[in-house]
Parts: structure tokens; sequence; C-alpha cells
């Protein structure tokens, strides 16, 4: 097994399955992991490659995420792919060695959110790493075949693990139409804001101007492509003039606007600066309420769009990666392996932010 | 002369024999004089009508008592009125569609026509919108305006003037359930038993919406609202407080998620409670314009994907409106709860009456 310490005494059939717990606040520990049986539809994967998320973080620090909280141990993360070590007797599309990158998501398809295609709202979704279903920054993890998503040739393990982030970007350029017509504004240079810029832009976005308040995560959304960056401030104040720099450095009307903070500045900004008729997505999840211009943007039919993870991204993000319309290799600027320190090395690293985009593990 | 209407100054005659065209205007705050309105010349593609029927909308109360209304203000004097309809009396060269003697219905706001939004369809958010009655665009309570043949609707022989004049506001009804894609699938919620949130009800019930529950805070309005047809009142409160436990009896009343709600108040609380009762993946309008900001839980209702639709009056949707008046479908009657002669003191009345909220829901002129 590469890159791990093992701790823990082996089992009979081979060795033990080790991952990665979350027991406590900011305490993560490798333990042993008891992997279900094999149902007829499932594949056994071991994972490779595994990047943390910022929610993993918020679990890590706060032991809870909005209303999911962890109430017992539960193994961290859901950013990954690996290779499939055996296969359930009712498979059919998968093989043994074939590399994956792995959908999070199980829902429960009998609910009529699920019928309607909407199953990333399902109320019974079983999550990698949200309360209480075990995430999987493990060696190995058992999950269902039309979860797993085999990668090309040209499309590294590591790449298969961004397809999660990814999708969240191609989600929500889906539900906002980004296409060749829409200008483009990203409120937040964060993984979220990043991975939105590069699925705007495969999606056709003419023009994107991406703002930040740290200059350093601005440059790599300008190494990225945007084709503006501008630095914010985070005083409330300010949201008039810099909705005036934001329409100027656009040059044209703003059709779409990313908030991927999810803070009242950002929202207010987005909102102001979207023209009429356009439309505010709103991807950052920070705060529970919200003092926005609400009623200023209603009256212009400025519509608001929520975005709660993704459904139906996977094909989609390997084959702008195969083709390399997205590039998401730059954004991984970090890695770690397997063991305790690793571990708490990675998180730590992670947490702190700034020049810290992706964070991967490779197992 | 127009009947009914008692004129300031001279009665007198103009030059050519034709009599002085009169209008309400708005002088200052809660302060309107029934003066001559000189009206534009006719162009080719404009029709001159004779107006018969105008009502009262709550924007034109905002005007009369603050000379305002969000970002228009009133810096002169200014026409007010602007739901209306009325009978063709002069239509220009180029007017193919109407002869005098029509009755039509009036569509206030003339667009520019050439912005990217007016070609795309979305005519109602033209930056160069001339609406009747928004500053500095005189409005219609008048005994006769000019206005272009296009935005003139002919009434069906089944449908009243005064019913013409409502299709003003049913439009708003009708472009909120639009947007909001009603259909025989969508319980729908209506915050809100005012003379918004009744329409919206009315034009939610037509677009086929199986199950509408209404809430205010007014014992008459929801039992007008019960009569025109909801499936269910709910009392609430003004207390933001209450969210919670209103948004229990509001899923108790629906016996099923909601898929669409309308905020057709515009507060902190009702926005509040529209956010928290609609399912995941539903849609919530915003109808109602309150304060310019609002604190409200916008992100969990983002992570469960309710989307928040906003609303600015209507586009292409008296055709529509008239169909349904015409086939039954809707009927905006009962809505029509007060009614007023053109005259000075009747127009003072008319407009503290509708100020007065309370039974008024509807007041009407008759020219």
């Amino acid at each position: 097994m590469s890159g791990g310490v093992v701790e823990g005494k082996e089992h009979k059939d081979g060795e033990e399955n080790m991952a990665a717990w979350l027991v406590g606040i900011k305490t993560l520990k490798i333990e042993p992991y008891h992997l279900p049986p094999l149902g007829p539809h499932d594949v056994k994967v071991q994972i490779k490659a595994l990047g943390i998320c910022g929610s993993d973080v918020h679990h890590f620090k706060n032991m809870r995420c909005a209303n999911f909280i962890v109430k017992k141990p539960m193994v961290i993360g859901h950013e990954c792919a690996g290779i499939i070590e055996e296969v359930g007797s009712q498979v059919k599309t998968l093989a043994v060695g074939d590399r994956v990158a792995l959908e999070p998501g199980i829902s429960c398809r009998r609910c009529n959110l699920c019928k309607d295609g909407r199953y990333n709202l399902c109320p019974e979704m079983k999550f990698f790493g949200s309360p209480p279903t075990n995430g999987s920054l493990a060696n190995k993890v058992v999950h269902p075949e039309y979860l797993c998503f085999k990668l090309p040739d040209n499309v590294s393990l590591e790449e298969g693990a961004m397809c999660e982030p990814l999708s969240v970007g191609v989600h929500a350029c889906r539900r906002a139409n980004i296409s060749p017509e829409t200008n483009v504004l990203i409120v937040g240079a964060g993984p979220i804001g990043l991975v939105v810029l590069l699925a705007a832009r495969a999606f056709g976005a003419p023009r994107i101007v991406i703002v930040d308040v740290d200059d350093c995560r601005l440059s790599i959304a300008k190494n990225l492509g945007a084709d503006e960056t501008i630095q914010v401030s985070t005083n409330i104040q300010d949201v008039g003039e810099e909705v005036v720099k934001i329409q100027s450095a656009m040059g044209s009307g703003i059709d779409a606007s990313f908030d991927c903070v999810g803070l009242n500045k950002t929202t207010s900004t987005a909102l102001n600066a979207t023209r009429s008729g356009g439309k505010v997505c709103l991807i950052g999840l920070a705060q529970s309420e919200s003092t926005v211009p609400l009623t200023s943007a209603a009256v212009r039919e400025v519509d608001v769009i929520g975005i709660f993870r993704y459904r139906n991204t996977w094909p989609l993000c390997i084959e702008l990666l195969k083709t390399g319309k997205i590039d998401v290799k730059p954004l991984i600027t970090h890695r770690f392996g397997f063991s305790q320190k690793g571990v708490e090395d990675a998180f730590e690293t992670s947490a702190s932010g700034r020049s810290a985009i992706k964070v991967m593990f490779n197992l | 002369m127009g009947k009914g209407g008692m004129s300031h100054g001279s009665a007198g005659e103009a030059k050519d024999g034709e009599e002085e065209n009169m209008a309400a205007w708005l002088l200052g705050i809660n302060t309107l004089k029934i003066q001559p309105f000189k009206l534009p010349p006719l162009g080719p593609h404009d029709v001159k009508i004779r107006m018969k029927a105008v009502g009262i909308c709550g924007s034109d109360v905002h005007y009369l008592k603050t000379l305002r209304c969000a970002d228009f203000i009133v810096k002169e004097p200014m026409v007010i009125g602007h739901e209306c309809a009325g009978i063709i009396e002069e239509v220009g060269s180029e007017v193919k569609k109407l002869v005098p003697g029509d009755r039509v219905a009036l569509e206030p706001g003339i667009s520019c026509w050439r912005c990217n939004l007016c070609k795309e369809g979305r005519y109602n958010l033209c930056p160069e919108m001339k609406f009747f009655a928004t500053p500095p665009i005189h409005g219609s309570l008048a005994n006769q305006v000019v206005h272009p043949a296009d935005l003139c609707f002919k009434l069906p022989d089944n449908v009243s003037l005064e019913e013409g004049a409502m299709c003003e506001p049913l439009s708003v009804g009708v472009h909120a359930c639009r947007r909001a894609n009603i259909g025989p699938e969508t319980n729908v919620l209506v915050m809100g038993a005012g003379p918004i949130g009744l329409v919206t009800m009315l034009a939610a019930r037509a677009f086929g919406a199986p199950r509408i529950v209404i809430v205010d805070v007014d014992d008459h309005r929801l039992s007008v609202a019960k009569e025109l047809g909801a499936d269910e009142i709910v009392k609430v409160s003004p207390n933001i407080q209450d969210v919670a436990e209103e948004v229990s009896q509001i899923h108790k009343a629906m016996e099923a998620g909601v898929d669409v709600s309308f905020d057709c108040a515009g507060f902190n609380k009702t926005m509040s409670t529209a956010l928290s009762a609609t399912r995941a993946g539903g849609k919530v309008c915003l109808v109602g314009m309150g304060h310019s900001e609002m604190t409200v839980p916008l992100t969990p209702a983002a992570a469960r994907e309710v989307d928040v639709v906003g609303i600015f009056r209507y586009k292409n949707t008296w055709p529509l409106c008239l169909e349904f008046i015409s086939s039954g479908k809707i009927d905006v009657k009962p809505l029509i709860t007060h009614r007023f002669g053109f005259s000075q003191k009747e127009v003072e009345e008319a407009f503290e009456t509708s100020a007065g909220g309370g039974n008024a829901i509807k007041v009407m002129f008759n020219l």
C-alpha cells in the first residue's frame, strides 16, 4: 500500500483498510475502516487521489457544517479518484484495474426530486464526508458502479479527483445558462471561484471579470484566464464604488454573476452589478441570514439562483478535461501522503488559505 | 366636456371648438387638482382615447403621499393614474387595427423598441420606458389621452371598460405566474391578500395551480381571498419571530410541498416565510416592493436551490388577460369595491379611500 503508515493489526484476508477519521474538533486519526460487503451493483475502489474541500476543513474545525453535525467519528473527504479492485456480480461497465473518478453522493432514486432529475436535492442523500456518512479519505471504499466514471488515458487520477469541485462550477454554469453571449462576474477567487472561472470559459463566456480581497488569488485567476481582475475590500461601504469599477472593467452589461463567497458584501455586489434581466448564482454558503439589496434586484428582474452541489456533471467534466478545454492541474498547489502527519499537515495547509488552492492527497 | 368632471378655471372651449381636456394633476404632497391637460398632437401610429375607467394603484397612492416611489421622484406637476380603459375617438393616419368607437384597454408603458432588452422581448425592463404616471410621464386619469395604437387592446363585447382597466393589475399577476412557471403541477403560496396578492391568486388559478394557500394579517382580506377561490387561508402576524410556526401552519394547510411562493408584500417577514416555506428546487417570486434592502435567510434557500425570481410590471400580457376575462376563467369584478366620478371632490375621496386600505381593494373612477 503506497504512502500510508498502517496503524492497527492486519486482517485475516489481507491488509487492513485504513481511513482518516474525524474524531473531535481539529482531531483526525488514521485508524482501521471496516468496509461494508460488496453489493451486486457495487465496486471496491482503491483510492489514489483525494482533494480537501472547504467543507472538509469546516467539519474538521467545527464538527459541523450548516445543519450537518458530526455526532460520532466519521471518515473525512469526498473529492476522489482511484482504481477498481473488485466488482460486484451485476457490474457490467467497469472492470478491475479501471481508473475512475467518484461522484460522492448516493441519492434514494425513488423520491420526486430524484425522479425529476434533481437528485442533488434528495432529502435521503448519503454523501461522503457529510455526517453521518463516512467519507473516502481511505485506502479503499465501496461505492455504487453508476457513480464511478472511467477516466480516459490522458486524464490523471488527480484530475479525476478534481472533477468534484469542478462539478460545482459546471452545475452553476448550467443553472445560470452560461454561453457565448453571457458576460460573467465572479466574486471570490478561491477554489470555487476558480472552477467557476474555468467552467464559464468552457461554456463559452466571452468576458470574465473576477474579484477578491487577496491579490495572490487574483494573480492565479489572471493566469487561469480571467480577462480582468479587481481587488476589492471587506468593507460593505465600498460596494457602490466597486460596482462601478466592475462594470467599467466588464465594458458592457454583466449578464451573470457568481457569488462564490456568500457574505452580505459579496452578494450585494453581485446583485447591484448585474444587468436588468440577468442572474446571480449564489454558490458560497456562508451565512444563515443575509442583508442584501434584494428588492432593488427584483425590480430589475435580476433572479437569484441557488446552487447545491451538482447533478449529472461527471461525464461533462471528464470530457472537458480529456479535450483540454479545461486544465485543472494549476489548482493543485500542495500534495501530501496518507500518513498521520501528512493528514494533519494537509488540513492545516488547506485551512490557511492564501496560496493554498487545492491540497491533494496521493495514496 | 366629459360627464362627471367639474373643471377648475374656465370651462371654456378652445379656439377650434374642441372641449378642454381635463386631468387629475399631482401638484404636491396630498394635493391633486383637476386642471386642463393639453394633449400632444396625434402621431400616425397613435390613437386618441376618451377615458372611461381608471383604477387607483398602490403606486399612485404612494406618489400622492410622498411625491416619489423608489427612485422615481415627482419634480413637476404630473397627471396621475395608469390603470385604464376607454373608447377610441380618433386614429392616426397609419393606424389599421382600431377605429373610432372601439373600446380598448391600455397598456401604460411605451418602451423604446430599439435597445437589446426591448428587442429580446423584455421591454418591461427598458431603461427608456415612458410609463403613465411614473415621473416625468403624465398619467391617464383624464378625459382623453393620446397613446400608441399597438398598446391599445380591443375589448371583447362581453368585457366591460372597468374590467378592461383591471387588466393592468391583473397583468402583474399574469407576468408573475409566467415567470414562476405556474401550471397544473404547482402548488402555490401567496403572501399578502391585497390587490396584488388577489390578482396573483386569480392568475395562478387560471394557469391551473391545483392548490393555493394565501396568508395575510387582515381577516377581512383573507375572507375576500376565500370567496375568490383560495383553497386555504392562514392568518399570520407581523412578528418576525413567528416565521417558523407559520411555515408549519402553511405546510399543513397546503397538505403538500409548496412549489412556488409569491411574496406580494415584500417585507423581511413575508420573504423569510416564503423562502422557508418553499420546497427544495422551488421558486419564490418577489412581486411586492418593500424596502430596497432586505434581511432574509437567503443562503439556506439557495442551498436548497430555491430560486428568487424578480418581477417588474409585465410584458405581453393584455391579450391573455382579456382572454381570461372574456372566457370567464378570471372574474375581476369582485375586486372593484369602490367607485367614484371624475370631479375634484371625488378624486380626493377616491384616493383617501384607496389609501385607507381596510375594505377597499380596487377603487375605480368612472368617467
